[in-house]
């Protein structure tokens, strides 16, 4: 059904009905909304708002599968078109950007002037810089660079009932007033849907290097004594990164933990700290080092695993799940371990990674619908165990029902409900997207 | 026992309920005890605080809360009170909580770099407490050696090395707040990053303690670099000055600090507890320092002066050691203060700018000097774009006052039309 004051919102060219609305990662609408503009949101969404429509907001759909208990909402927003760099301050280091812009057109179009944006997540070429900073998405290299709350400056956000707001500036430090910014980072589009970002930028590294480390089976020890000292030297890894045997072999070919190091710097520094690993390598692991193109060449090939809400497979004995964990940094290996075992009695496949410098760790799991269930829930029992979480960052939606993709609603749950209906009243943005059914 | 009594007697009933909570002798209710506390470290305004209370845990901060909320009486809390806003100043009859006493370490985990501390803990000595293991926590604001770090939460205080390592709240990993209930909230639990939910802790950060009151944070710490190198660049012109700040940022190099004076906030710096001997006679100078890993710094330096030629430098003296570069900080740091040599009172004001903006923003604030005839003294992180005009006057001249807060808010004004 197309509603019939519709024609007045939106020109009809960006009105369709979907033909989607089974997907079986849900999070779908029953018409389709394509916004141009920033005053095109704020049209769809003035329009829900006043008729109590619910909407859902979509762009590169890389993470259709991350959240949402409903199938489908009234609307599917879709910035996907909504695109492109307003301004690039090169002297200020600062960026503009339309949300439906991708990572990889982002980063194309900084490179020019010899500059980027310190978000290294999976799937650049299809990740949309609206949809990375909503469901606050990071890659390994946060270890050095920081996570999009370290890196958003300013925003400008359409609230569900139509109105937009602007929230920090263009300029580097915030002083004034509560640093709003934040709420809408990692929000999942439940407080408002975003318009543009602007965003800190860095001068592209001089130089970069990759040390791999493999270390043999059962060596838990050595991975966390070396990762412990090299985080105690004076070194400045870009990355310390620990890869599950299954993706170190996909990756390199070789069955066996990785550690991951990457260093960006000028040409010296970067050499000197190879340098170091090399020195202070522990007994009998192997050590392979790439440079520049090499390395460049290695990380593009490492942004593409896991799911991408294009790639799940109709075999329901293949279902397809994605996991985020946090802990504290030194219980990554743990947590990998852990999953790893866990998936073994599960009779599932797993890859993973988890970063011993931040403590965020990444798992893909292949296999039975049942089996994932049972895992997700035995491995979010022993994460807890350490104050650490687990998040479904990629679920079919029917498991989403069934298990509960954010964990338990944290002590505060209170506050953060009171924020949502501060914003969205009504409910009517991404409905159930977030924590505890928000 | 008897002359006691008497005394509480005489006490409102608010005051005696505080101090059935905290003891009798945490209660500051008379009016020569309390005229300290009539302000923070902006002077401009003050009030006289219904009381000052001095917690010492959790639950006293939340007992206080509870009693003075079902009172209707309103509460600021308050840390070192070196903050330059105001934060701390009781305009309308405020009790003052203050968190002073809470100034205990609970916990550090190196390999996990983190530290728990309580509000009260002061700014450099947790740098100090963990230096000689390699570590560091990184926001240094100019107050470093007296603010606390639950101020700094409550300010999101930023610093000179700011401009590579961010600010307070990219340094908070937990929180532990009261809330206006009188409610226990812990966000962050143990410091793990990315909870579910919204980032209450980047809310909390720079609210000024209107959310609630922190009584415990966990806080990232940081490993020293390997080295680092200080360097000072005189300029005869401030533009020519500001281009390099510019041009520094363009050639792809991120200082760990980037901070400028013009000649008005050298004549003060010279003529106060810590003078390096800057030539009088020069319109500003940058003080920039790199870090990093040892063998790349030298060409960072080498990259950082061939800019300042190009921008026409009169003079760059790179630190030859330590006690040179403390020195050089300590001028810098004490820059606010040191108005006091030049000035009976002064006025502090804090934005934030594009830094490619720095030349058309100091000439607007060049005109504004004028325009008040006030002096206006400049001491910024310029490599942030972020200012800080010191409007000097006289509070004892009549009028003088009003056209310096006039003349400040002309300042940010000017600021606010460019960010």
């Amino acid at each position: 059904m197309i509603y019939s004051d519709t024609e007045s919102i939106l020109p009809e060219e960006q009105v369709k009905v979907n033909n989607e609305r089974e997907h079986l990662l849900g999070n779908s609408g029953v018409q389709i909304m394509e916004a141009y503009s920033e005053a095109d949101i704020s049209k769809v969404l003035t329009f829900a708002y006043e008729h109590e429509k619910t909407v859902n907001v979509i762009s590169g759909g890389t993470k259709r599968g991350f959240g949402g208990e409903s199938e489908s909402a009234d609307i599917l927003l879709s910035l996907a078109n909504y695109k492109g760099i307003v301004e690039h301050s090169v002297g200020d280091l600062t960026m503009t950007v339309r949300p439906g812009t991708t990572l990889k057109e982002i980063t194309d179009e900084l490179a020019k002037k010899g500059q980027f944006v310190a978000l290294d997540t999976a799937w650049p070429e299809m990740a949309t810089i609206g949809g990375i900073i909503s469901a606050n998405d990071s890659g390994p290299k946060r270890l050095l660079y920081g996570s999009a709350r370290d890196l958003v400056i300013g925003l400008r956000v359409v609230y569900a009932d139509g109105r937009v707001i602007r929230t920090g500036g263009k300029v580097v430090k915030n002083v004034a007033g509560y640093d709003m910014n934040k709420l809408f980072i990692g929000a999942m589009g439940t407080l408002g849907v975003i318009s543009e970002i602007t965003i800190k930028l860095r001068p592209l590294p001089k130089y970069e290097g990759l040390s791999l480390i493999h270390f043999p089976k059962g060596s838990e020890k050595k991975i966390h004594d070396f990762s412990v000292s090299l985080l105690d030297s004076v070194m400045e890894p870009v990355t310390l990164e620990l890869l599950t045997p299954t993706l170190a072999e996909k990756l390199t070919g070789k069955n066996s933990y990785i550690l991951g190091i990457a260093f960006e710097d000028r040409e010296k520094a970067v050499l000197e700290q190879v340098k170091w690993i090399s020195e202070n390598l522990p007994e009998s692991v192997g050590h392979t080092v790439m440079y520049q193109e090499e390395a460049k060449k290695w990380w593009e090939d490492f942004w593409q695993i896991g799911p991408n809400g294009y790639n799940d497979e109709v075999d329901e004995d293949n279902t397809w799940a994605a996991l985020k964990i946090g802990s504290n940094n030194m219980d990554v290996l743990d947590n990998l371990e852990a999953a790893e075992k866990l998936a073994e009695t599960h009779h599932l496949t797993l890859q993973g990674h988890g970063g011993l410098g931040h403590g965020i760790s990444r798992i893909y799991i292949k296999g039975r619908p049942d089996d994932i269930v049972s895992f997700i829930k035995k491995l979010r029992a022993k994460t807890e165990e350490k104050n650490g979480f687990v998040v479904c960052t990629h679920l079919p939606f029917k498991l989403r029902e069934t298990v509960n993709v954010w964990g338990v609603k944290p002590a505060h749950f209170a506050l953060l409900e009171g924020v949502k209906l501060a914003n969205d009243s009504k409910r009517i943005l991404n409905r159930k997207r977030f924590v505890g059914g928000i | 026992m008897f002359g006691k009594k008497r005394k509480l007697q005489g006490l409102d009933a608010i005051t005696r309920k505080l101090m059935a909570i905290v003891g009798e002798n945490e209660v500051l209710y008379k009016k020569e005890d309390l005229i300290s506390y009539e302000c923070d470290g902006y002077t401009m305004y003050k009030g006289m605080p219904r009381a000052v209370v001095f917690v010492k845990d959790t639950q006293q901060v939340s007992q206080v809360v509870q009693c003075l909320n079902k009172e209707e009486i309103p509460y600021i809390a308050r840390g070192a009170g070196t903050g330059l806003s105001g934060g701390a100043t009781p305009l309308g009859g405020e009790v003052l909580i203050s968190l002073v006493k809470m100034k205990r370490m609970l916990h550090l985990d190196l390999e996990n770099r983190k530290a728990v501390v309580e509000p009260g803990y002061i700014n450099l000595k947790l740098t100090q407490s963990i230096s000689d293991k390699g570590y560091y926590y990184a926001p240094d604001p100019s107050s470093q050696y007296a603010c606390t770090i639950g101020g700094n939460v409550a300010e999101n205080s930023g610093g000179a090395h700011c401009l590579k390592y961010g600010v307070t709240t990219n340094h908070i990993l937990g929180l532990e707040i009261v809330l206006p209930s009188g409610e226990i909230v812990e966000i962050g639990e143990e410091g793990v990053p990315d909870q579910p939910g919204y980032d209450l802790l980047g809310l909390l950060t720079g609210s000024e303690g209107t959310l609630g009151i922190v009584t415990k944070v966990t806080v990232k710490v940081l490993k020293n670099p390997e080295a680092k190198k200080t360097a000072l660049a005189y300029f005869d012109d401030i533009d020519d000055a500001s281009q390099a700040v510019s041009d520094i940022i363009a050639a792809g190099i991120i200082p760990a600090a980037l901070e400028m004076m013009d000649e008005i906030a050298i004549e003060g710096v010279e003529s106060a507890a810590y003078p390096v001997g800057h030539p009088r006679d020069i319109a500003s100078f940058l003080l920039i320092e790199v870090d990093g890993i040892a063998v790349g710094i030298d060409d960072q330096i080498e990259e950082i002066l061939t800019v300042c030629k190009q921008n026409n430098v009169r003079e760059v003296k790179v630190a030859k050691d330590e006690a040179e570069r403390s020195l050089w900080w300590a001028n810098r740091k004490m820059g606010f203060g040191a108005m006091g040599a030049i000035s009976p009172d002064y006025l502090v004001q804090d934005g934030v700018i594009p830094r490619t903006r720095l030349p058309e923003v100091l000439a607007k604030i060049t005109q504004i000097s004028r325009k008040y005839d006030l002096r206006i003294a400049n001491i910024f992180h310029a490599g942030d774009g972020n200012l800080h005009p010191l409007i000097l006057f006289d509070a004892s001249v009549p009028g003088e006052s009003e056209r310096a807060s006039r003349a400040g808010s002309e300042c940010l004004k000017e600021k606010r039309g460019r960010d």
